[in-house]
């Protein structure tokens, strides 16, 4: 008996912190149906009178979520097919290879785990290649998850036992045959986490598009609420059907995948 | 045939070639920048500086502030991040009705954009309209709202505050993992020893979670003196440099074409990430417990 009520006080309590975490979100989706000046009282009450369709085509029409969402695709797919591949391949020589020059490389890569990039040289580097604009900001976000993608698929590579190359390597494969037919597709579970944390991680990414995608024809869905709130600093109806408009995907996605895009997200910290 | 043929330093390339020019080489240009001043891209008027970039971000009352805060913000919302984290994950891993529920909604703020949450803060936290303030004067607690983003003060909690309102349900999904690894008749061994709750927390528990626990506060500590996207978007440094930290130094060295100091920032942020990481590190994997 004691027991029940105890689960129940605590399930009360979990409950009543939740709203903590739900009421910053009702705020944002009640005020984003209000008129500009009963908007400008953020409050959680209903509105007096409904503009969603209005709020939310002018919205539309001036924030530039089309083309932000086509330039967010754009950055981070590639951006993350790379790594992937990127990462595997080195991931295998350096957890097959028994050297000591290969295990300083293992070291000095997974430096990028804990060291920040250097962002203002980064620029430097990218001006004198004539690389701009999504090539500069894709290789840049390339460069500092590969730390990531590396240490996830090297610590991997030890469950795959060495027969398994040993045998392939005697039925006549080749290195790059033996990776992509038999090990790569050995990968997938870890691929998919790898996957999960750099899209989450680029297409939110603020720290490093802000500084090479610098024209509202290159904004990301990210950069555009920036920007979006930097104009509009005072139709908080707007600027709040921007966010809903913006992270509606995300959460969406969230809601169809949470149990993988939770495990995956946190793994990078619980396989540290 | 040599075994070692099949593991070819050729498929390393792409990596290197990309981490090399990408990550490895700003970093050393960066530590030779810190000693110039540069101006513009182009180098035209560089000239040696010595220590002085050094010398400025660490002595310049409107540059050192960002150390002061980098740290209090790190140490402010590893803190809270952890210690909320824990609170939850022990109160979530009793197997509640909700607890699936309750999961969902904390992980929430992880997936979504820094910038839309520090939107939603800035308007949370306005002095007159925002519904913390509403909420407080309305709770009888005039005296406790505040001017949260706009006094100088205060204004580097309630950053702070954001991120750790963005990131805590993600350290307690990390924390709830290491929970859920405990095998159940640990407990049942402490319970027929007569142990109560807090020794079976104390004893069993803490101990076990050890590993998720250092890496949490790895991570959060790490995060927070990288911080950059929450500041940048609910004060932008400001009310004046109140709540500048590295992140926001950099960026506004860079805008404003000091690119010699910031780059002695960036260099300070390093050093202190080493610094500050690698001890505690060290320390905490030092008490984790083999199962």
């Amino acid at each position: 008996m004691a027991k029940k009520v105890t689960g129940m006080a605590a399930e009360i309590f979990a409950l009543i912190c939740s709203l903590f975490m739900l009421v910053p979100f009702y705020m944002i989706l009640i005020n984003s149906f209000k008129s500009k000046e009963g908007a400008a009282l953020v409050n959680l009450s209903l509105p007096d009178e409904w503009h969603i369709v209005e709020n939310y085509t002018e919205m539309f029409r001036e924030g530039g979520l089309g083309l932000a969402f086509r330039n967010s695709v754009l950055l981070t797919v590639p951006s993350v097919l790379v790594i992937i591949f990127v990462s595997s391949l080195a991931g295998f020589v350096l957890q097959r290879r028994v050297s000591k020059a290969s295990k300083r490389l293992l070291m000095l890569i997974l430096m990028g785990l804990f060291i920040p990039g250097q962002i203002i040289p980064t620029y430097f580097i990218c001006y004198y290649m004539h690389v701009r604009t999504f090539l500069a900001a894709g290789l840049v976000l390339i460069a500092s998850n590969l730390s990531m993608g590396v240490f996830l698929y090297t610590g991997y590579f030890k469950s795959i036992p060495r027969e398994l190359d040993e045998s392939a390597m005697l039925d006549g494969c080749n290195g790059l045959q033996l990776f992509f037919h038999i090990i790569f597709p050995l990968l997938k579970p870890i691929t998919v986490t790898l996957f999960i944390i750099t899209f989450m991680g680029i297409w939110n990414d603020f720290g490093t598009t802000i500084y090479f995608l610098n024209s509202s024809r290159n904004f990301t869905l990210t950069l555009t609420i920036y920007n979006f709130f930097g104009v509009h600093s005072s139709d908080w109806n707007l600027v709040f059907a921007n966010v809903i408009a913006v992270s509606l995907p995300v959460i969406i996605v969230y809601f169809m995948a949470q149990k993988q895009i939770m495990s995956g997200m946190t793994s990078g910290a619980v396989k540290g | 045939m040599k075994r070692k043929s099949i593991y070819s330093y050729w498929m390393l390339l792409p990596c290197l070639a990309i981490f090399g020019i990408f990550f490895m080489l700003p970093a050393v240009m960066g530590v030779g920048f810190s000693f110039l001043n540069i101006r513009n891209v182009d180098f035209s008027t560089a000239t040696f500086a010595g220590i002085g970039n050094y010398k400025n971000v660490l002595t310049d009352s409107g540059m050192n502030i960002a150390i002061k805060n980098s740290f209090i913000f790190a140490f402010v919302t590893t803190v809270l991040k952890v210690t909320l984290g824990l609170l939850l994950a022990v109160l979530l891993n009793n197997k509640l009705k909700t607890t699936n529920f309750m999961r969902t909604v904390f992980f929430l703020p992880a997936v979504l954009s820094s910038v839309a949450v520090g939107l939603i803060f800035t308007a949370m936290m306005h002095p007159t309209n925002g519904i913390i303030n509403v909420a407080l004067r309305a709770a009888g607690l005039p005296m406790l709202a505040q001017n949260w983003l706009t006094d100088p003060k205060l204004a580097i909690f309630s950053v702070a505050f954001v991120e750790v309102w963005k990131w805590t349900g993600f350290t307690m999904v990390i924390l709830l993992a290491g929970l859920q690894s405990i095998p159940e008749h640990y407990y049942e061994a402490a319970r027929i020893d007569g142990a109560t709750g807090w020794q079976k927390f104390r004893y069993v528990t803490f101990p076990l979670i050890m590993p998720a626990f250092t890496n949490a506060l790895v991570v959060n500590l790490i995060g927070g003196l990288k911080a950059f996207d929450v500041v940048q978007t609910v004060t932008g440094g400001g009310p004046g440099t109140a709540t500048e930290v590295f992140g926001t130094l950099v960026y506004k060295s860079f805008g404003s074409g000091r690119y010699g100091e910031g780059c002695a920032a960036s260099i300070i942020l390093c050093v202190v990430i080493l610094i500050v990481v690698l001890p505690v590190y060290r320390f905490l994997t030092g008490k984790e417990v083999e199962m």
